[in-house]
Protein backbone atom coordinates (compact mmCIF):
# COMPACT_ATOMS: atom_id res chain seq x y z
CA UNK A 1 0.00 0.00 0.00
CA UNK A 2 1.37 3.64 -1.07
CA UNK A 3 0.16 6.70 1.18
CA UNK A 4 1.35 10.43 0.13
CA UNK A 5 3.38 11.56 3.31
CA UNK A 6 0.51 13.68 4.90
CA UNK A 7 1.26 16.45 7.72
CA UNK A 8 2.09 15.30 11.29
CA UNK A 9 -0.51 16.58 13.77
CA UNK A 10 0.73 14.66 16.69
CA UNK A 11 3.31 12.03 18.03
CA UNK A 12 3.14 10.58 21.26
CA UNK A 13 3.35 7.26 22.91
CA UNK A 14 0.39 6.19 24.39
CA UNK A 15 -1.18 3.14 26.43
CA UNK A 16 -4.26 3.25 24.50
CA UNK A 17 -4.52 3.05 20.71
CA UNK A 18 -8.23 4.02 21.34
CA UNK A 19 -7.04 7.53 22.23
CA UNK A 20 -5.49 8.33 18.75
CA UNK A 21 -8.52 6.95 17.37
CA UNK A 22 -10.78 9.30 19.64
CA UNK A 23 -8.77 12.22 18.37
CA UNK A 24 -9.07 11.36 14.64
CA UNK A 25 -12.64 11.05 15.10
CA UNK A 26 -13.06 14.48 17.33
CA UNK A 27 -11.38 16.56 14.66
CA UNK A 28 -13.51 14.20 12.23
CA UNK A 29 -9.83 13.66 10.41
CA UNK A 30 -9.07 12.67 7.26
CA UNK A 31 -5.51 11.40 7.13
CA UNK A 32 -4.16 8.12 8.74
CA UNK A 33 -2.25 6.85 12.01
CA UNK A 34 0.75 5.26 11.98
CA UNK A 35 0.99 3.04 15.33
CA UNK A 36 4.07 1.17 16.42
CA UNK A 37 3.84 -1.45 19.26
CA UNK A 38 6.76 -0.62 21.36
CA UNK A 39 7.63 -4.23 21.55
CA UNK A 40 8.07 -4.45 18.21
CA UNK A 41 10.86 -1.44 18.36
CA UNK A 42 12.51 -3.15 21.30
CA UNK A 43 12.94 -6.55 18.87
CA UNK A 44 14.00 -4.11 16.20
CA UNK A 45 11.28 -5.24 13.46
CA UNK A 46 9.49 -3.00 11.47
CA UNK A 47 5.91 -3.87 12.49
CA UNK A 48 3.86 -1.03 11.86
CA UNK A 49 -0.30 -0.43 11.64
CA UNK A 50 -1.89 1.83 9.62
CA UNK A 51 -5.28 2.98 9.97
CA UNK A 52 -6.68 5.65 7.51
CA UNK A 53 -9.65 8.02 7.80
CA UNK A 54 -12.35 9.53 6.03
CA UNK A 55 -14.07 12.80 8.08
CA UNK A 56 -12.39 10.60 11.46
CA UNK A 57 -14.10 7.42 10.67
CA UNK A 58 -11.73 4.36 10.28
CA UNK A 59 -11.33 3.12 6.09
CA UNK A 60 -8.46 0.50 5.83
CA UNK A 61 -5.96 -0.82 8.12
CA UNK A 62 -2.53 -2.56 6.68
CA UNK A 63 0.47 -4.00 8.61
CA UNK A 64 4.00 -2.94 7.33
CA UNK A 65 5.66 -5.73 8.60
CA UNK A 66 3.16 -8.31 7.57
CA UNK A 67 2.18 -7.25 4.59
CA UNK A 68 -1.76 -7.82 5.76
CA UNK A 69 -5.22 -5.87 5.56
CA UNK A 70 -8.42 -5.51 7.16
CA UNK A 71 -9.19 -7.14 10.25
CA UNK A 72 -5.52 -9.24 9.69
CA UNK A 73 -3.40 -6.27 9.85
CA UNK A 74 -5.19 -5.20 13.21
CA UNK A 75 -4.27 -8.42 14.48
CA UNK A 76 -1.13 -8.26 13.76
CA UNK A 77 -0.61 -4.78 15.11
CA UNK A 78 -2.45 -5.66 18.64
CA UNK A 79 0.20 -6.14 21.39
CA UNK A 80 -0.27 -5.24 25.21
CA UNK A 81 1.22 -1.32 24.25
CA UNK A 82 2.80 0.72 24.77
CA UNK A 83 2.48 2.36 20.99
CA UNK A 84 4.40 4.77 19.30
CA UNK A 85 1.26 6.59 17.66
CA UNK A 86 1.78 9.71 15.00
CA UNK A 87 -1.33 11.31 13.55
CA UNK A 88 -1.09 12.85 10.37
CA UNK A 89 -3.44 14.70 7.79
CA UNK A 90 -4.22 14.53 4.72
CA UNK A 91 -5.75 15.40 1.80
CA UNK A 92 -8.71 13.17 0.56
CA UNK A 93 -7.65 12.81 -3.10
CA UNK A 94 -4.43 11.66 -1.95
CA UNK A 95 -5.84 8.79 -0.08
CA UNK A 96 -8.47 8.24 -2.79
CA UNK A 97 -6.11 5.34 -5.05
CA UNK A 98 -5.38 3.25 -1.44
CA UNK A 99 -9.09 3.46 -0.39
CA UNK A 100 -9.85 1.34 -3.85
CA UNK A 101 -8.30 -1.26 -2.16
CA UNK A 102 -11.18 -3.31 -0.64
CA UNK A 103 -8.90 -5.91 0.83
CA UNK A 104 -7.48 -3.55 2.97
CA UNK A 105 -11.22 -2.09 4.19
CA UNK A 106 -12.28 -2.27 7.64
CA UNK A 107 -15.82 -1.51 9.17
CA UNK A 108 -15.88 1.56 10.60
CA UNK A 109 -15.48 0.74 14.14
CA UNK A 110 -13.47 -2.45 13.75
CA UNK A 111 -10.22 -0.53 14.97
CA UNK A 112 -11.53 1.10 18.22
CA UNK A 113 -13.25 -2.87 18.91
CA UNK A 114 -9.59 -4.46 18.56
CA UNK A 115 -7.03 -2.09 19.44
CA UNK A 116 -9.08 0.19 21.75
CA UNK A 117 -10.13 -0.05 25.28
CA UNK A 118 -13.07 2.57 25.40
CA UNK A 119 -15.98 0.22 24.54
CA UNK A 120 -18.25 3.17 23.56
CA UNK A 121 -15.89 4.65 21.15
CA UNK A 122 -16.87 1.95 18.94
CA UNK A 123 -20.52 3.15 19.41
CA UNK A 124 -19.34 6.47 18.41
CA UNK A 125 -17.25 5.62 15.77
CA UNK A 126 -20.29 4.14 14.14
CA UNK A 127 -22.55 6.31 14.65
CA UNK A 128 -20.42 9.11 13.34
CA UNK A 129 -19.69 6.68 10.09
CA UNK A 130 -22.22 7.13 6.70
CA UNK A 131 -25.31 5.15 6.45
CA UNK A 132 -23.70 3.43 3.02
CA UNK A 133 -20.63 2.30 5.58
CA UNK A 134 -22.69 -0.02 8.08
CA UNK A 135 -25.78 -1.35 5.95
CA UNK A 136 -23.56 -4.44 4.17
CA UNK A 137 -23.55 -8.01 5.43
CA UNK A 138 -20.23 -8.59 6.79
CA UNK A 139 -20.60 -11.93 8.49
CA UNK A 140 -17.28 -11.61 9.88
CA UNK A 141 -17.64 -7.99 11.57
CA UNK A 142 -21.18 -9.00 12.75
CA UNK A 143 -20.07 -12.63 14.25
CA UNK A 144 -17.16 -10.09 16.03
CA UNK A 145 -19.69 -8.13 17.19
CA UNK A 146 -22.00 -10.77 19.02
CA UNK A 147 -19.24 -12.59 20.42
CA UNK A 148 -17.97 -9.32 22.17
CA UNK A 149 -20.28 -10.10 25.16
CA UNK A 150 -19.03 -7.54 27.19
CA UNK A 151 -19.85 -5.12 24.52
CA UNK A 152 -23.28 -5.90 24.28
CA UNK A 153 -24.09 -5.90 27.73
CA UNK A 154 -22.53 -1.89 27.25
CA UNK A 155 -25.22 -1.24 24.71
CA UNK A 156 -28.32 -2.99 26.98
CA UNK A 157 -27.10 -1.48 30.25
CA UNK A 158 -26.76 1.58 28.12
CA UNK A 159 -30.21 1.39 26.79
CA UNK A 160 -32.05 0.44 29.92
CA UNK A 161 -30.43 3.58 31.31
CA UNK A 162 -31.73 6.04 28.40
CA UNK A 163 -35.23 3.90 28.85
CA UNK A 164 -35.67 5.16 31.93
CA UNK A 165 -34.67 8.56 32.18
CA UNK A 166 -37.01 8.93 28.81
CA UNK A 167 -39.76 7.70 30.71
CA UNK A 168 -38.88 10.16 33.47
CA UNK A 169 -39.25 13.00 30.57
CA UNK A 170 -42.20 11.83 29.38
CA UNK A 171 -44.19 10.98 32.41
CA UNK A 172 -44.30 7.56 32.07
CA UNK A 173 -42.64 6.13 35.03
CA UNK A 174 -45.58 4.35 35.94
CA UNK A 175 -45.91 1.82 32.91
CA UNK A 176 -42.28 0.99 33.71
CA UNK A 177 -41.45 -2.71 34.94
CA UNK A 178 -40.22 -2.62 38.36
CA UNK B 1 -59.02 -14.12 22.87
CA UNK B 2 -56.20 -11.75 22.44
CA UNK B 3 -52.24 -10.17 22.18
CA UNK B 4 -50.82 -7.66 20.86
CA UNK B 5 -47.52 -7.83 19.10
CA UNK B 6 -45.88 -4.61 18.29
CA UNK B 7 -43.20 -5.16 15.11
CA UNK B 8 -40.33 -3.52 15.82
CA UNK B 9 -37.12 -2.48 14.71
CA UNK B 10 -34.66 -0.06 16.02
CA UNK B 11 -33.65 0.90 12.42
CA UNK B 12 -35.69 1.84 9.14
CA UNK B 13 -35.27 -0.07 6.36
CA UNK B 14 -35.57 -3.56 7.87
CA UNK B 15 -38.69 -4.12 6.10
CA UNK B 16 -40.92 -3.84 9.31
CA UNK B 17 -43.84 -3.30 7.29
CA UNK B 18 -43.43 -5.81 5.06
CA UNK B 19 -42.88 -7.75 8.17
CA UNK B 20 -46.38 -7.26 9.43
CA UNK B 21 -48.42 -7.63 6.60
CA UNK B 22 -46.75 -10.79 6.39
CA UNK B 23 -47.42 -12.23 9.48
CA UNK B 24 -50.69 -10.84 9.78
CA UNK B 25 -51.65 -12.81 6.23
CA UNK B 26 -50.13 -15.89 7.39
CA UNK B 27 -51.46 -15.77 11.09
CA UNK B 28 -55.02 -14.97 9.46
CA UNK B 29 -55.31 -18.18 8.63
CA UNK B 30 -55.73 -19.43 11.96
CA UNK B 31 -56.75 -16.50 13.53
CA UNK B 32 -58.83 -13.16 13.38
CA UNK B 33 -56.25 -10.79 12.80
CA UNK B 34 -55.93 -6.67 12.90
CA UNK B 35 -52.93 -4.95 11.66
CA UNK B 36 -52.52 -1.44 12.87
CA UNK B 37 -49.94 1.04 11.50
CA UNK B 38 -48.97 2.59 14.88
CA UNK B 39 -46.34 4.32 12.76
CA UNK B 40 -48.36 7.83 13.49
CA UNK B 41 -44.46 9.74 12.39
CA UNK B 42 -43.97 7.68 9.02
CA UNK B 43 -46.41 5.86 8.31
CA UNK B 44 -46.57 3.85 5.02
CA UNK B 45 -48.31 0.64 5.65
CA UNK B 46 -51.31 2.22 3.35
CA UNK B 47 -49.14 2.24 0.31
CA UNK B 48 -48.40 -1.98 1.19
CA UNK B 49 -52.04 -2.59 1.49
CA UNK B 50 -53.79 -0.38 -1.78
CA UNK B 51 -54.93 1.94 1.32
CA UNK B 52 -53.42 5.25 -0.29
CA UNK B 53 -57.14 6.69 -0.92
CA UNK B 54 -58.12 5.59 2.70
CA UNK B 55 -60.90 8.05 3.71
CA UNK B 56 -60.79 7.81 7.55
CA UNK B 57 -57.17 6.48 8.77
CA UNK B 58 -56.03 6.20 12.61
CA UNK B 59 -54.73 10.27 12.13
CA UNK B 60 -58.32 10.74 12.48
CA UNK B 61 -58.80 8.71 15.27
CA UNK B 62 -56.25 10.61 17.10
CA UNK B 63 -57.36 13.92 16.62
CA UNK B 64 -59.41 15.32 19.06
CA UNK B 65 -62.67 17.11 18.04
CA UNK B 66 -63.08 14.25 14.79
CA UNK B 67 -66.06 12.35 15.41
CA UNK B 68 -64.81 9.66 13.11
CA UNK B 69 -65.65 6.09 14.91
CA UNK B 70 -63.14 3.69 15.04
CA UNK B 71 -64.84 0.98 12.74
CA UNK B 72 -64.66 3.96 10.04
CA UNK B 73 -60.62 3.49 9.87
CA UNK B 74 -60.97 -0.25 9.67
CA UNK B 75 -60.81 -1.95 6.11
CA UNK B 76 -61.59 -5.62 5.43
CA UNK B 77 -58.19 -6.32 2.99
CA UNK B 78 -56.51 -9.97 2.33
CA UNK B 79 -58.27 -11.57 4.95
CA UNK B 80 -57.49 -9.36 7.84
CA UNK B 81 -58.50 -5.99 9.40
CA UNK B 82 -56.34 -3.22 8.32
CA UNK B 83 -56.20 0.18 10.41
CA UNK B 84 -53.71 2.57 8.14
CA UNK B 85 -52.14 5.71 8.83
CA UNK B 86 -52.28 8.99 6.65
CA UNK B 87 -48.95 10.68 6.35
CA UNK B 88 -49.79 14.36 6.57
CA UNK B 89 -47.70 15.83 8.93
CA UNK B 90 -50.09 18.33 10.08
CA UNK B 91 -52.06 15.52 11.24
CA UNK B 92 -49.06 13.94 12.80
CA UNK B 93 -48.80 17.50 14.44
CA UNK B 94 -52.49 17.59 15.71
CA UNK B 95 -52.71 13.68 16.56
CA UNK B 96 -53.12 13.18 20.31
CA UNK B 97 -51.33 10.02 21.11
CA UNK B 98 -53.24 9.40 24.34
CA UNK B 99 -55.98 8.28 22.03
CA UNK B 100 -54.24 5.51 20.91
CA UNK B 101 -54.69 3.36 23.82
CA UNK B 102 -58.35 3.78 23.42
CA UNK B 103 -58.36 2.63 19.67
CA UNK B 104 -56.15 -0.24 20.87
CA UNK B 105 -58.54 -1.46 23.51
CA UNK B 106 -61.33 -0.80 20.76
CA UNK B 107 -59.92 -2.86 18.63
CA UNK B 108 -58.62 -5.77 20.86
CA UNK B 109 -62.07 -6.06 22.00
CA UNK B 110 -62.99 -7.84 18.51
CA UNK B 111 -59.69 -9.80 17.42
CA UNK B 112 -57.67 -12.12 18.08
CA UNK B 113 -54.06 -10.85 17.07
CA UNK B 114 -53.11 -7.45 17.09
CA UNK B 115 -50.13 -6.56 15.28
CA UNK B 116 -48.98 -2.71 15.93
CA UNK B 117 -46.26 -1.82 12.95
CA UNK B 118 -43.94 0.35 15.44
CA UNK B 119 -41.94 3.54 14.86
CA UNK B 120 -38.20 2.49 13.73
CA UNK B 121 -37.23 5.52 16.47
CA UNK B 122 -36.97 5.25 20.11
CA UNK B 123 -36.72 9.42 20.27
CA UNK B 124 -40.39 10.43 21.49
CA UNK B 125 -43.52 9.31 23.67
CA UNK B 126 -45.21 8.82 20.53
CA UNK B 127 -42.59 6.48 19.51
CA UNK B 128 -42.49 3.98 21.96
CA UNK B 129 -45.89 4.06 22.89
CA UNK B 130 -47.06 0.55 20.66
CA UNK B 131 -44.05 -1.37 22.67
CA UNK B 132 -45.37 0.22 25.89
CA UNK B 133 -48.88 -1.08 25.10
CA UNK B 134 -47.91 -4.40 23.46
CA UNK B 135 -48.07 -7.74 24.84
CA UNK B 136 -44.85 -8.80 23.49
CA UNK B 137 -43.06 -7.70 20.85
CA UNK B 138 -41.69 -9.35 17.50
CA UNK B 139 -38.38 -7.75 16.67
CA UNK B 140 -37.18 -7.39 12.63
CA UNK B 141 -33.72 -7.75 12.21
CA UNK B 142 -30.99 -7.74 9.21
CA UNK B 143 -27.57 -9.22 10.28
CA UNK B 144 -25.76 -6.45 10.60
CA UNK B 145 -24.03 -4.45 13.24
CA UNK B 146 -26.35 -1.34 13.02
CA UNK B 147 -29.46 -3.65 12.94
CA UNK B 148 -28.52 -6.09 15.95
CA UNK B 149 -27.13 -3.32 18.00
CA UNK B 150 -30.67 -1.00 17.57
CA UNK B 151 -32.54 -4.31 17.75
CA UNK B 152 -31.10 -4.64 21.07
CA UNK B 153 -32.01 -1.48 22.05
CA UNK B 154 -35.75 -1.91 20.77
CA UNK B 155 -35.75 -4.96 23.20
CA UNK B 156 -34.44 -3.31 26.04
CA UNK B 157 -36.72 -0.11 26.06
CA UNK B 158 -39.54 -2.84 25.98
CA UNK B 159 -38.66 -4.71 28.41
CA UNK B 160 -38.39 -1.79 30.66
CA UNK B 161 -42.12 -1.66 30.09
CA UNK B 162 -42.22 -5.35 30.94
CA UNK B 163 -43.05 -5.79 26.97
CA UNK B 164 -40.92 -9.47 26.43
CA UNK B 165 -39.63 -10.24 23.04
CA UNK B 166 -42.00 -12.60 21.04
CA UNK B 167 -39.21 -13.48 18.88
CA UNK B 168 -36.60 -12.14 16.02
CA UNK B 169 -37.15 -12.34 12.25
CA UNK B 170 -33.98 -11.77 10.25
CA UNK B 171 -35.00 -10.30 7.08
CA UNK B 172 -33.45 -9.02 4.13
CA UNK B 173 -30.76 -12.15 4.53
CA UNK B 174 -28.21 -12.06 1.17
CA UNK B 175 -25.74 -14.36 2.70
CA UNK B 176 -27.35 -17.76 3.12
CA UNK B 177 -24.24 -18.92 4.10
CA UNK B 178 -23.07 -17.02 7.66
CA UNK B 179 -26.51 -16.44 8.88
CA UNK B 180 -27.12 -19.91 11.04
CA UNK B 181 -24.07 -18.58 12.84
CA UNK B 182 -24.74 -15.02 13.48
CA UNK B 183 -28.61 -16.52 14.33
CA UNK B 184 -27.29 -18.56 16.73
CA UNK B 185 -24.93 -15.95 18.30
CA UNK B 186 -27.97 -13.01 18.63
CA UNK B 187 -30.58 -15.75 20.12
CA UNK B 188 -28.40 -15.77 23.32
CA UNK B 189 -29.51 -11.95 23.36
CA UNK B 190 -32.43 -11.95 21.98
CA UNK B 191 -35.40 -13.43 24.36
CA UNK B 192 -38.19 -15.63 22.30
CA UNK B 193 -36.81 -17.40 19.32
CA UNK B 194 -35.56 -16.90 16.08
CA UNK B 195 -38.93 -17.08 14.12
CA UNK B 196 -37.34 -17.13 10.90
CA UNK B 197 -34.77 -16.18 8.36
CA UNK B 198 -36.33 -14.25 5.38
CA UNK B 199 -34.36 -13.94 2.13
CA UNK B 200 -33.81 -10.63 0.33
CA UNK B 201 -35.93 -10.75 -2.57
CA UNK B 202 -37.55 -8.36 -5.65
CA UNK B 203 -40.72 -9.72 -4.55
CA UNK B 204 -40.88 -7.61 -1.89
CA UNK B 205 -40.22 -4.25 -4.21
CA UNK B 206 -42.61 -5.53 -6.54
CA UNK B 207 -45.23 -6.28 -4.24
CA UNK B 208 -44.86 -2.74 -2.58
CA UNK B 209 -45.32 -1.18 -6.55
CA UNK B 210 -48.00 -2.86 -6.97
CA UNK B 211 -49.71 -1.83 -3.80
CA UNK B 212 -50.39 -5.85 -2.16
CA UNK B 213 -48.60 -7.42 0.13
CA UNK B 214 -46.62 -9.56 0.35
CA UNK B 215 -48.49 -12.90 0.34
CA UNK B 216 -51.44 -11.52 -1.62
CA UNK B 217 -48.71 -10.52 -4.15
CA UNK B 218 -45.91 -13.13 -4.35
CA UNK B 219 -48.03 -16.73 -2.69
CA UNK B 220 -45.67 -18.88 -3.52
CA UNK B 221 -42.98 -16.99 -3.70
CA UNK B 222 -39.97 -18.69 -1.23
CA UNK B 223 -40.10 -15.38 0.91
CA UNK B 224 -43.48 -15.81 1.18
CA UNK B 225 -42.91 -19.24 2.50
CA UNK B 226 -40.50 -18.28 5.12
CA UNK B 227 -42.80 -15.39 6.50
CA UNK B 228 -46.03 -18.13 7.17
CA UNK B 229 -43.38 -20.82 8.19
CA UNK B 230 -42.52 -18.00 10.97
CA UNK B 231 -45.81 -16.68 11.78
CA UNK B 232 -46.22 -20.75 12.73
CA UNK B 233 -43.74 -20.61 15.27
CA UNK B 234 -44.81 -17.64 16.71
CA UNK B 235 -46.70 -19.16 19.84
CA UNK B 236 -50.04 -16.92 20.11
CA UNK B 237 -51.16 -16.72 23.77
CA UNK B 238 -54.97 -16.77 24.86
CA UNK B 239 -55.76 -13.83 27.10
CA UNK B 240 -59.60 -12.58 27.70
CA UNK B 241 -60.08 -9.48 25.62
CA UNK B 242 -61.58 -7.53 28.21
CA UNK B 243 -58.88 -8.15 30.11
CA UNK B 244 -56.92 -6.78 27.38
CA UNK B 245 -58.89 -3.86 26.89
CA UNK B 246 -59.07 -3.03 30.05
CA UNK B 247 -55.38 -2.85 30.31
CA UNK B 248 -54.87 -0.74 27.31
CA UNK B 249 -57.10 2.07 28.88
CA UNK B 250 -55.62 1.59 32.40
CA UNK B 251 -51.91 1.98 30.16
CA UNK B 252 -50.23 4.79 31.78
CA UNK B 253 -50.24 7.56 28.41
CA UNK B 254 -48.35 10.84 28.38
CA UNK B 255 -50.21 13.89 27.70
CA UNK B 256 -48.88 15.83 24.88
CA UNK B 257 -46.23 14.59 22.40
Amino acid sequence: MKIPRGVLLRSRVVDDPGTTLATALERRLTGYAVFEPQDAVLLGDERRGVVTFEDGVPVLAYCTDTDRGGADALEDVASPGPYSAELYELDRDALAEAHEADDLRVSPGLPAERLGVDRTLVTRTRDAAPDDRLGTDDTDAVEAFLADESQIEAIREQAREEARTRAEEWGLTDALDE
Amino acid sequence: MVEAFAVASGKGGTGKTTSTLALGMALAEDHDVTVVDADTGMANLLFHAGLDDAAVTLHDLLVEGEDAAVSDAVYERFGMKVVPCGTSLAAFRAADPERLRDVVADLAADTDVLLLDSPAALGSKSAVLPIVLADRTVIVLQPTVPALSDGLKVQEYARSYGTETAGTLFNRVRDGEGIDRVAEQADRYFGGETLGVIPESDAARTARTAGEPLLAHAPDAPVSQAFREAARRLDVRDGGSDDVADRFRSAVVPEEV
